[in-house]
């Protein structure tokens, strides 16, 4: 029971830290971007300002502990900055969900109940995956050590130097810090916690982008969203981002394969139909940048995405001006692949000790 | 996809993914289909969002070329599949197949269509749980026997940090749980030993002496009872865990193991190391 109370603790403080960053970030006096855009650029931008503060800390093998501290006071500002900055926005929110909810209540019950049946299935479920022995065991040997990165989780031994092909993806490194911070188990906080954020923030993007195709037709959203959900529980080889979702829901390329693929699209739709919210290039970059923090798969999917959907439209709709964003967006995967290709060609490494 | 390889499939090599990467299930075909329809519709709205981006991909990531390229700047072998994420399977299939369905003009015409939507539903996929759903035994969702080998090698040792030799799935998943355990062999040895017979020549490398311990307990290859030893030492395997089905529970016994304990499934040995290893955490107190 108390388990499950941490669980949903868990769950409801990381979107808690999702809307905060995301309407700090998306702040602008007179104009508000809905709340499940600002919930899910938080998450990216969460996972951008992570990067920031984690990179130095890691590069200079400083203790974990020491990132906890810095991360802690930075949340912390950013939840009283967005508190203070955005408290009336967050009781409009409260009004608009009640508004909504009234206006479409069956399409609304349908809904958490497709949602709700996606957390317990991941929730519930045993899987057995090749990369958690990377990943989640990262995430307890960083604790267990108190470094970031230095020891090797598949067998513990130290390394001399960081493996490049994950150092630039610091998304375990936050389940680290969480995990240091409040005791809670690494396993629990990624297999159960951070699951069920991922399944409730890919159905948020769902939801987005029905509303997008199917605007006022709750039947139609329904039937969408049903279909949705019979897709990704059958689009089944192991290497489907369906799979992915479902059985290695807090990995990384499952939040590039599925989270940011689906909101840079929806974005896409937005921008597409000229009903874009306030700072879409903003989001569009926080979402690229995020991702890419998220897992380096992302450095080569993002700009190939942004490229094949934003480079028809520019063209289509001449909007010229777009291009130094799209350039942006594609620039920080573009910089981590190159880094990547100059490590594995022995032009550079990071060492784990001074030299 | 690890044993597919860009040089040595050429240009068949992207129709080798696909097949990989689609298996049984025909969802790539649907969106292929939809595509089309999408691009002879006359709704501009809808070539816009699914339709030139659709085609874009199909003429650049998506053609056989495409991987002999990219090949030669980054290595995209085993991971090129993922470039098929980009294409919004999810949301075109369904958003064509709602759309027959809510534009039938009639009931009777509305509930035929959903019938044949429904029925090539199921036709294009595999149910993910069709072998049922493998519950989760506790709140870790590791097996509760691996949870059990842990505390009994920490009771057993004295020691904070441990090394242990742990058949395929426990090793994959026990540092997961307990990061003092420390392991014999890395994942990328056991992917090798998985697919892959261990040579003389590898057996005899006395650098890589953990070979024999897997070609031994895993290949149940003949390695000699001294040579086993001497990789235990070298290693510094100080426990060894192995299933009870396992055929070399009496070798691991000749070879001096002496069993400490057991579970349900699974019998845990200790090996007298004559030099057991002190691993310490590297001090970084001194470097600032």
């Amino acid at each position: 029971m108390t388990d499950l109370l941490v669980i949903m603790a868990g769950v409801l403080f990381n979107f808690i830290l999702y809307l905060a960053f995301g309407s700090l970030i998306l702040y602008k006096k007179g104009s508000e971007t809905s709340m499940p855009v600002r919930i899910v650029t938080g998450f990216f931008c969460y996972y951008s300002v992570f990067f920031v503060f984690c990179l130095p800390v890691m590069k200079f093998y400083r203790p974990l502990s020491m990132l906890t501290s810095i991360w802690t006071a930075v949340v912390v500002i950013v939840i009283a900055l967005s508190l203070f900055l955005d408290h009336k926005v967050f009781i409009g929110d409260i009004k608009r969900i009640i508004e909504k909810l009234t206006n479409e209540p069956v399409f609304f019950v349908i809904f958490l109940i497709l949602l709700i049946f996606q957390i317990v299935v991941t929730a519930l479920t045993y899987n057995f995956t090749l990369d958690a022995a990377y990943y989640v065991a990262g995430v307890s040997t960083n604790i267990d050590t108190n470094m970031i990165n230095v020891y090797d989780p598949f067998t513990g031994a130290w390394q001399d130097h960081f493996e490049m092909r994950y150092f630039f993806a610091t998304y375990p490194v936050q389940d680290a810090v969480v995990c240091q911070l409040t005791g809670i188990s690494p396993l629990i906080w990624t297999k159960s916690v951070m699951s069920m954020t991922i399944i409730i923030l890919i159905n948020l993007i769902y939801y987005l982008i029905v509303n997008k195709l199917f605007c006022d037709d709750s039947k139609a959203k329904i039937i969408s969203l049903a279909m949705i959900l019979f897709i990704n529980l059958t689009f089944n080889t192991i290497y489907t981002s369906s799979t992915f979702l479902f059985t290695r829901t807090y990995e990384g390329k499952t939040i590039a394969g599925n989270i940011a693929i689906l909101f840079i699209f929806y974005m896409f739709i937005a921008i597409n139909d000229g009903s874009e919210p306030g700072r879409s290039r903003l989001i569009l970059f926080l979402t690229c940048l995020g991702a890419s923090t998220v897992s380096s798969t992302a450095n080569m999917l993002i700009p190939v995405e942004m490229t094949v959907l934003f480079i028809p439209l520019i063209i289509r709709k001449r909007l010229y001006k777009m291009i130094p964003g799209y350039l942006l967006c594609i620039l920080p995967g573009i910089i981590l692949a190159l880094a990547f290709v100059l490590y594995v060609k022995g032009y550079f490494v990071f060492y784990t000790y001074p030299r | 996809m690890q044993s597919l390889n860009v040089f040595e499939k050429g240009i068949g090599y992207l129709e080798a993914v696909l097949s990989y990467y689609s298996g049984s299930c025909s969802y790539l075909m649907l969106y292929i289909l939809c595509l089309a329809y999408i691009i002879l519709k006359v709704d501009k709205r809808d070539k816009e969002i699914f339709g030139f981006g659709g085609l874009f991909l199909l003429l650049t990531v998506y053609n056989p070329v495409a991987p002999l390229i990219m090949d030669k700047i980054f290595d995209v072998n085993s991971e090129y599949y993922r470039f098929f994420w980009v294409a919004p399977v999810i949301i075109l299939v369904p958003y064509v197949l709602t759309g027959l369905i809510v534009s039938a003009k009639s009931s009777k015409k509305r509930l035929y269509i959903t019938g044949m939507v429904i029925l090539i539903l199921i036709l294009s996929g595999d149910f993910i749980y069709r072998d049922g759903i493998k519950l989760a035994e506790n709140i870790y969702k590791m097996p509760s026997e691996l949870i059990e080998v842990s505390e009994k090698i920490h009771e057993d040792s004295k020691k904070e940090y441990t090394r242990v030799f742990l058949e395929y799935e426990y090793n994959m998943q026990m540092r997961q749980y307990d990061p003092k355990i420390l392991l014999t062999i890395d994942r990328e040895d056991y992917l090798y030993a998985v697919t892959n017979d261990y040579s003389d020549e590898m057996l005899n490398d006395e650098s890589n002496l953990q070979y024999r311990i897997i070609a031994a307990l895993i290949k149940y290859k003949d390695i000699p009872v001294e040579d086993f030893k001497e990789a235990m030492e070298a290693t510094h395997t100080e426990y060894v865990v192995l299933d009870k089905a396992n055929l070399f529970n009496g070798y691991v016994k000749e070879a001096g193991l002496c069993e400490i304990g057991s579970t349900k499934n699974h019998t845990i040995y200790r090996y007298p190391l004559k030099e057991p290893e002190n691993f310490e955490l590297v001090d970084y107190s001194v470097v600032y």
